[in-house]
């Protein structure tokens, strides 16, 4: 999980360097400098959990044999994880301050992958118009109910293992619900951004944000049980902020 | 001036006639240009009672409905022939409002003339934003491939391949594994379809209707879209003709027809002699409310054969119920029997009786998803005691569930057993009803799936 996410976010912060670069070469004028510019600062950091977590419940995945059979042990809910104080699948992002900035969207897309009949990420970020490839890696049927509020609903069947479809968001929305209503258990939250600034807690709480450039932002941190919190944060060029974020229930 | 040939004047005067009928056509076809002013008076007479005045989908009799009237304001709608999460063509509201929306209390506005249903079609279209931020995108649902390419045995291996049965079930009637979770996209509990009941489709039940469904799936609903997941349109008419396939052909009658049976009387459901026996099915419903709130039913119809010989009659009932319970509430089903016709003025219908505690009694034949046998007894009320109550007799049945059906015989003696109870006889038919609970729904007692009386002739 952290791996992925760490892979993720790195893909993410990769392409809009890599796609945002060329445009600002292209772009030669001075008007048009701070769009798609990525900077040098970062913010980073970590959320924590206060108080005693409470054990995550065991999923019951007997209605369909082909999810119980991929669990050796039973899976485990993943709405509020928290590993000795370590708070996992927050989204930190810039709230605030990237006004007049445009920021492309990356090519490549953001996968969501159903497998062992849960989201693979849990949470995640997507930029407005990058694609999203929803993976079906359980050969039993999954369907993709996806219900935002601003963007394009959509509820659409995958009932082959290997079945991938590409969706992309048109507009920012922040946790877009997916579920499966063959398996009601399955949830994730996609967060649809303008920019590439987000990123998800890994098992130890941390995330980091990239490539900012310089500026005072709002920097929130959202979980889906314990709510939001944010901090203004201001970082030069070349800078690493560190921020930390504490929930509790 | 050539006289010109017969037959070729013949062709001409078809193509005119061919002409003019296109053109009688093409006239009763274009949409009328939107009048608001119209469109508002005519929902408001004819919608606004269900549909509520803002189309907030709470109209006076909104909580008394199962389904519940469709929050128009939203934009969400069931029945389209466009994409997943698209709003509807204008055809697609036209025709929904034109053909109603099958077992829903949705009814078709035939009645009005057609300029007036588009008006309506506007109107609705006014009500919410939806058609303003997003364009209708018709699915292409080809054009059936005929019986030999879109073959029932291609269309079953579908159904298995594609999940159906995950909550549509193996026989298709509606009891898969995930059917006791499904929740609408607003929370509420709902049902998948039962396959098996073709007039309860609410967007019809026709093969390319079923394919509408499939492609476009049915949003607010679980039902998702298959059209990323169906291969080819021939796989599409494929799976739908065999859907269309497992429709069960009701016998919609007045009367249960009770046929003379061999000396013993078949002592399982599959025995051949219940080929003679005529089947009778009977609607269900209920009218119960709590608070204003209808407490929805789910059984919708139920199977009812007869056999007697001398001294007995063996009544077979099918029915669908998706899930078996066996605890409380269990699944229950009974036959009330009017012991004398001339009372059924007082008895009024099943479905309120006893509307008052000095309602006649009825002869009860009850039988209950537990150990404790089922039993006979005049009663003034469905008394579901787990067993025979005083003054009341054991009844042989036998019950057997699978694959979201009850089968259950039941058998009575001819002549009343019990005081009050009523006689059978060949000379004169006995008005007959039939209760269902489906316990799994938390029916018990009140809350329970009725038929109207009819009779029950011995032949």
């Amino acid at each position: 999980m952290r791996h992925f996410t760490v892979r993720l976010f790195a893909a993410v912060v990769f392409l809009s360097l890599v796609t945002c670069h060329p445009s600002r070469a292209m772009a030669a004028g001075t008007a048009v400098e701070a769009k798609g510019a990525a900077g040098t600062a970062a913010i980073s950091g970590k959320v924590t959990f206060s108080g005693s977590a409470p054990a995550r419940e065991k999923i019951k995945m007997a209605a369909d044999p082909v999810c119980l059979a991929q669990h050796k042990e039973a899976a485990l809910s993943e709405d509020l994880v928290a590993n000795n104080g370590a708070l996992q699948n927050v989204f930190v992002y810039v709230k605030d301050g990237l006004a007049g900035k445009t920021f492309p969207p990356p090519t490549t897309p953001v996968v969501i992958d159903q497998q062992g009949c849960q989201y693979h990420p849990h949470v995640f970020g997507i930029q407005v118009g990058q694609p999203l490839e929803i993976l079906n890696s359980d050969a039993t049927l999954h369907n993709i109910n996806v219900q935002p509020k601003e963007n394009k609903r959509f509820n659409i069947a995958q009932p082959m293992k290997g079945m991938k479809t590409r969706k992309s968001f048109d507009k920012p929305e922040m946790a877009v619900p997916f579920k499966c209503n063959v398996h009601p258990w399955m949830g994730a939250y996609g967060h649809v951004l303008d920019h590439p600034f987000f990123g998800v807690t890994a098992e130890d709480g941390s995330f980091t944000l990239k490539n900012l450039p310089a500026g005072t932002y709002t920097v929130e941190a959202w979980h889906e049980k314990l709510g939001a919190q944010t901090q203004s944060v201001t970082v030069a060029d070349g800078e690493t902020k560190q921020v930390s974020f504490s929930f509790k229930k | 001036m050539h006289p010109v040939p017969f037959r070729k004047v013949i062709k001409m005067k078809r193509l005119l006639f061919g002409l003019a009928v296109i053109g009688l056509l093409g006239a009763a076809a274009p949409k009328p240009t939107p009048d608001p002013a119209v469109g508002k008076a005519a929902y408001e007479s004819n919608c606004a009672r269900c549909h509520g005045p803002t189309g907030a989908g709470d109209g006076l009799d909104a909580k008394r409905m199962s389904p519940m009237p469709r929050k128009l304001s939203e934009g969400v709608f069931k029945f389209r022939t466009t994409g997943s999460g698209t709003p509807p063509t204008d055809e697609d509201l036209f025709r929904t409002i034109s053909t109603g929306l099958a077992g829903s209390r949705m009814p078709d506005f035939q009645r009005l003339p057609e300029e007036i249903r588009w008006q309506l079609v506007y109107y609705v279209k006014s009500l919410s934003t939806a058609f303003n931020d997003q364009k209708p995108e018709p699915v292409n649902l080809g054009t059936d491939p005929g019986p030999k390419k879109a073959t029932v045995e291609r269309g079953k291996e579908l159904y298995g391949q594609l999940g159906c049965a995950a909550c549509h079930g193996t026989a298709g009637r509606g009891d898969g594994p995930s059917a006791p979770t499904l929740v609408d996209n607003w929370g509420r509990p709902i049902r998948p379809a039962d396959l098996t009941h073709g007039s309860a489709y609410r967007g019809g039940s026709s093969v390319k209707d079923i394919v509408a469904r499939m492609m476009t799936g049915i949003d607010g609903t679980p039902m998702p879209s298959y059209a990323d997941a169906l291969s080819s349109p021939e796989d599409a008419w494929a799976l739908a003709t065999y859907i269309r396939s497992i429709q069960e052909k009701p016998n919609f009658q007045r009367v249960i027809e009770g046929v003379k049976g061999p000396a013993p009387l078949p002592s399982g459901p599959d025995d051949p002699a219940w080929g003679a026996a005529p089947a009778t099915t009977l609607r269900l419903s209920s009218n119960l409310y709590r608070e204003g709130e209808i407490q929805p039913t789910s059984v919708a119809g139920i199977s009812v054969q007869a056999l007697y010989n001398e001294k007995e009659i063996l009544f077979r009932l099918a029915w669908n119920d998706p899930n078996e319970s066996r605890e409380s509430p269990p699944d229950a089903a009974a036959l009330a029997l009017i012991p004398d016709r001339r009372l059924k003025p007082k008895i009024g219908s099943l479905r309120s009786w006893p509307a008052t505690p000095e309602a006649p009694a009825l002869d009860l034949s009850l039988w209950q998803a537990i150990q404790a046998p089922a039993y006979e007894a005049v009663l003034k009320d469905f008394a579901q005691a787990a067993g025979a109550p005083e003054g009341g007799a054991v009844l042989e049945s036998k019950a057997s569930y699978a694959e979201g059906q009850w089968i259950l015989l039941i058998k009575r003696p001819l002549a009343p057993a019990i005081p009050g109870g009523a006689a059978l006889s060949p000379s004169r038919p006995t008005l007959i009803g039939v209760a269902v609970w489906n316990g799994g729904n938390g029916e018990q007692g009140r809350r329970r799936a009725n038929s109207n009386w009819v009779d029950l002739v011995l032949k």
